[in-house]
């Protein structure tokens, strides 16, 4: 299962260079694994979903480390501002990263 | 000098407001409901140096734009109630976070106090704050407080009334700024805004003024209302465009972005984290707690706790409650005289009430335990792990508790279970849940497996049984799936679960919690359930039997008394009807009731006559013939069986000719297919009362009198020996119990959680349908493969 940001639905998406969408140069936050951490290039997806991520402190450049996966590997742990919230992978697959980088 | 002052409550979930609530109101508090709506609404009073505060706690939130029922509640009360003073309760150790709410406030140009709480917590992890710097940058006051040890509450209430007395006027909103080109179209909306003369104030320009750039929908549709709403539209359309080409985004993503970078700015200036060796403990508890292996085992240990505790904890209190309605009707049975009103309270009101309120222990003890799993924070590990599995039913992961308390193991009750969904905050995950908890084996049901199983499955009862709840739990999941892909489609909520540290809960937190729900039951509850009780007892004893027909019941009744008397006569002083009422007097008074008993109370009887009875000696002898007397008492026994039949008897026709019975009698054609007869019908509508009554009703239908559903081997086995009942039989009416409408107070219930009539209707029509097709799929099915009729 790898999801997909869907173009179709990022048409007004303004995080376009050089005409590509970012997803193809960045890595998407549910491919982090657990350990893992990084910084947030864009959220995408609608414009709720983007807002409610903002509201919640998902700004571009905040680090996030993936703590761990349910379960059943789905949904996701993270740690962001000192905090813990999770999502569904589908979710994650909205926020897209930076490389990431091993957790200390 | 205002008198009252209101203070209104406001912070993100999890930041410890409920805690600061309850420290500051104690008792003094009231629970109800936002007009409209189902989100708690709790309000309270304390007085401080003369000063009565109203306190209102506002639901949990994390920000104020129109995302949730709760966000727009918060909002809307601080903008039309306009209390004096908001306490923002902020969560020290999660600071930034918790600013956004705070800059949201003060941007409603509220006078504001915060309240920084948990500091101990954030200073464990080395997060200091300057909070005098911290409140110079806001403009507003900040108190350090502890609402689990007390701390801070009296400067708290102080400032709250200084900040109330003399700070006139608020003009903190002017403090953030957006930069030019976002300040300059906020000017131009305003201008337009303060032009049509809406009835707002200073702070309340620019905060509309910014909802509408971020295209709010519940102010924009506030705004749209008015007279010169064109013109409005027409500029915040452009302003919005305006902005999207400046900076590429929605306006709404570029002001949360915009106070985003306000905190953090803030937050450097007065936080300083120092790196410390300390282990979080919160972690080191979910490497247990949510482990990929342990986890899962834990959850299931902890629901089962859970169900333990509400059932069997309560076990003995719901004992003694039944046992003081059972008292109390059988008090008011011998005060009262025969005939339709005691009929009416004893049968109607109190069976009825105390049916349902004798479960109120069990009520609060659900209510305990679902507490502690919210308090400690729990309850949001339990949706993280479950989330996966029951999301694919258009579910939730809390979704798993309402089900579990509703019978996922059989024997729950889907009261508890649907009042336990109050902790999910995803509407359309709540409503699915609340409409497929009746579906599970809850304990009311048990009693008539319990009688069927007995009846015609005798050989392995555990797993039918077993059988019985994985079918329930299929049905539940695939009505759930069901119903979100159809009445109830649309994308599920996004699932943004904040997993709050563990906190060691309070016990006053705790108590305060389960009273407030339990008694919140007991009242929306205790008044329906009267009326509908009546109104079942009503429907069960008229319209009452034709006097003829009662007439020649009493005349059979008559003629086997004489018989026995004729019987009976020559060898003892029962001679006449009269005598033989003073006889059962007697033995009712020594209350014997067996052969032995009997015939020593035959003997006593007939000394305590003769004095008074100077017949013959041949007399004499008879009482004291314990052979004879032992023939008489024998006979008696027969006779009582024999006038207990037709007692049974005109009970049934009874039963047949009342309302409830001629409806039986008429769903009879309905039920062809599956073959339910007038009894089975007029016990399944017995059963909307409570699902046990099935089994007492079906005993009166069967002319057994009222039998106990507790002791129903002799329904067993008269159904076994009835033309038309077989294994397959019983089965169907199995599946039909299991499915069909969910029992009145349920029902009530439902109305109660969600607000409205039409799902209490829908709960009750789509379980029956459903019940209704699956009782017919396995009736066929059965007959169709020879499975079950003999």
């Amino acid at each position: 299962m790898s999801p997909t940001v869907s173009r179709k639905k990022c048409f007004d998406c303004s995080a376009l260079e050089d005409n590509k969408c970012l997803a193809e140069k960045t890595v998407k936050l549910s491919n982090y694994k657990p350990g893992q951490k990084g910084q947030i290039v864009q959220v995408c997806g609608d414009s709720d979903f983007r807002l409610r991520m903002l509201e919640m402190g998902f700004v571009r450049g905040t680090e996030i480390k993936v703590v761990k996966y349910a379960p059943l590997n789905d949904p996701m742990e993270f740690e962001i501002r000192g905090y813990h919230i999770s999502l569904r992978k589908k979710q994650a697959a909205h926020i897209l990263m930076r490389e990431p980088e091993i957790a200390v | 000098m205002k008198q009252k002052i209101t203070v209104a409550l406001a912070g993100n979930p999890n930041a410890g407001k409920t805690t600061i609530f309850n420290a500051l109101t104690g008792a003094r508090q009231h629970v109800g409901n936002w007009p409209g709506v189902t989100v708690e609404k709790k309000e309270g009073t304390v007085t401080h140096s003369g000063r009565k505060i109203h306190v209102v706690d506002l639901p949990g939130t994390y920000s104020l734009t129109a995302y949730s029922l709760e966000e727009i509640i918060a909002r809307n009360f601080i903008v039309d109630s306009a209390p004096d003073l908001v306490v923002n309760v902020v969560d020290a150790a999660n600071l930034e976070r918790n600013l956004y709410l705070s800059v949201q406030l003060l941007e409603m140009g509220c006078k504001l106090v915060i309240a920084l709480n948990m500091i101990d917590v954030a200073r464990g992890r080395g997060i200091g704050i300057d909070e005098a710097y911290l409140s110079s940058l806001l403009g507003v006051p900040v108190i350090l407080t502890n609402g689990k040890k007390g701390i801070g509450l009296d400067s708290l209430l102080e400032t709250i009334v200084f900040e109330v007395e003399n700070n006139q006027s608020s003009d903190n909103f002017r403090r953030f700024t957006y930069g030019a080109e976002v300040e300059d179209e906020l000017e131009k909306i305003q201008n337009l805004l303060r032009h049509v003369n809406y009835s707002l104030e200073g702070p309340a320009f620019r905060w509309h003024a910014v909802k509408l750039l971020e295209g709010d929908s519940e102010i924009v549709k506030k705004i749209d209302s008015g007279d010169d709403r064109k013109t409005i539209r027409e500029q915040v359309e452009k302003s919005r465009s305006h902005l999207k080409n400046i900076f590429g985004d929605n306006p709404e993503i570029v002001l949360a972005d915009a106070r985003y970078g306000l905190i953090s700015g803030a937050i450097k200036q007065t936080v300083q984290i120092e790196r410390t060796d300390r282990v979080n403990l919160s972690e080191s508890i979910d490497q247990f707690l949510t482990n990929r292996l342990l986890g899962p085992i834990i959850l299931f240990a902890v629901l089962y706790a859970v169900y333990f505790f509400t059932f069997r904890g309560s076990e003995s209190l719901v004992q003694y409650s039944e046992s003081f309605f059972a008292w109390l009707g059988a008090n008011v049975s011998e005060t009262l005289p025969e005939g339709l009103l005691r009929s009416l309270v004893v049968n109607g009101v109190i069976a009825g009430v105390g049916g349902v309120l004798g479960f109120t222990p069990l009520i609060a003890f659900m209510f305990f335990a679902i507490a502690i799993l919210e308090d400690t924070g729990y309850m949001a590990r339990i949706a993280f792990m479950l989330d996966r599995v029951l999301r694919g039913f258009g579910l939730h992961g809390a979704s798993m508790l309402a089900l579990m308390v509703s019978g996922g193991i059989a024997g729950g009750c889907a009261v508890p279970g649907i009042m336990a969904t109050r902790t999910m905050k995803e509407p359309k995950e709540r409503l699915v849940t609340i409409l497929v908890a009746p579906l599970m084996n809850c304990g009311a049901k048990l009693p008539v497996y319990a009688l069927l199983i007995g009846a015609f499955f005798s050989g392995d009862r555990v797993s039918i049984m077993f059988l019985l709840t994985l079918i329930s739990w299929a049905m539940a999941l695939l009505a759930a799936r069901v119903i979100r892909s159809t009445v109830l489609s649309g994308p599920s909520a996004p699932f943004v679960l904040e997993l709050p540290p563990y906190r060691v809960p309070t016990l006053q937190g705790l108590l305060i919690h389960t009273w407030e729900r339990t008694w919140m039951y007991v009242k929306k509850a205790g008044t329906v359930i009267l009326a509908v009780s009546v109104l079942f007892w009503a429907l069960m004893t008229f319209p009452d039997l034709p006097p003829e027909i009662q007439q020649s019941f009493q005349k059979k009744l008559e003629t086997l008394n004489s018989e026995f008397i004729k019987d009976v006569g020559a060898s003892s002083v029962i001679q006449t009807p009269q005598a033989l009422e003073n006889f059962e007097k007697f033995t009712k008074e020594r209350k014997s009731d067996n052969a032995k008993d009997l015939a020593k109370a035959l003997a006593a009887f007939s000394k305590s006559g003769y004095k008074s009875d100077n017949d013959s000696n041949q007399r004499y002898s008879l009482m004291e013939n314990p052979e004879i007397n032992t023939d008489v008492a024998g006979k008696y026994l027969v006779l009582r069986a024999k006038r207990l039949e037709v007692e049974n008897k005109e009970q049934e026709e009874r039963l047949r000719n009342s309302f409830a019975g001629r409806v039986g009698s008429f769903l009879e054609l309905v039920f062809l297919p599956i073959g339910f007869d007038w009894r089975t019908n007029v016990a399944l509508l017995g059963g909307f009362a409570a699902k046990e009554v099935v089994v007492s009703t079906l005993g009166t239908a069967y002319s057994l009198g009222s039998v106990n559903p507790e002791k129903s081997w002799n329904l067993s086995e008269k159904l076994r020996n009835e033309p038309g009942w077989n294994p397959l039989m019983a089965f169907t009416l199995i599946i039909f119990v299991m499915l069909y409408a969910p029992c009145f107070v349920t029902l009530v219930v439902i109305r109660r959680e969600t607000g409205q009539w039409r799902w209490t209707i829908f709960a009750m029509v789509y379980t029956t349908l459903l019940a209704y097709a699956m009782a017919f799929l396995v009736k066929t099915t059965g007959s169709f493969l020879g499975i079950g009729l003999v």
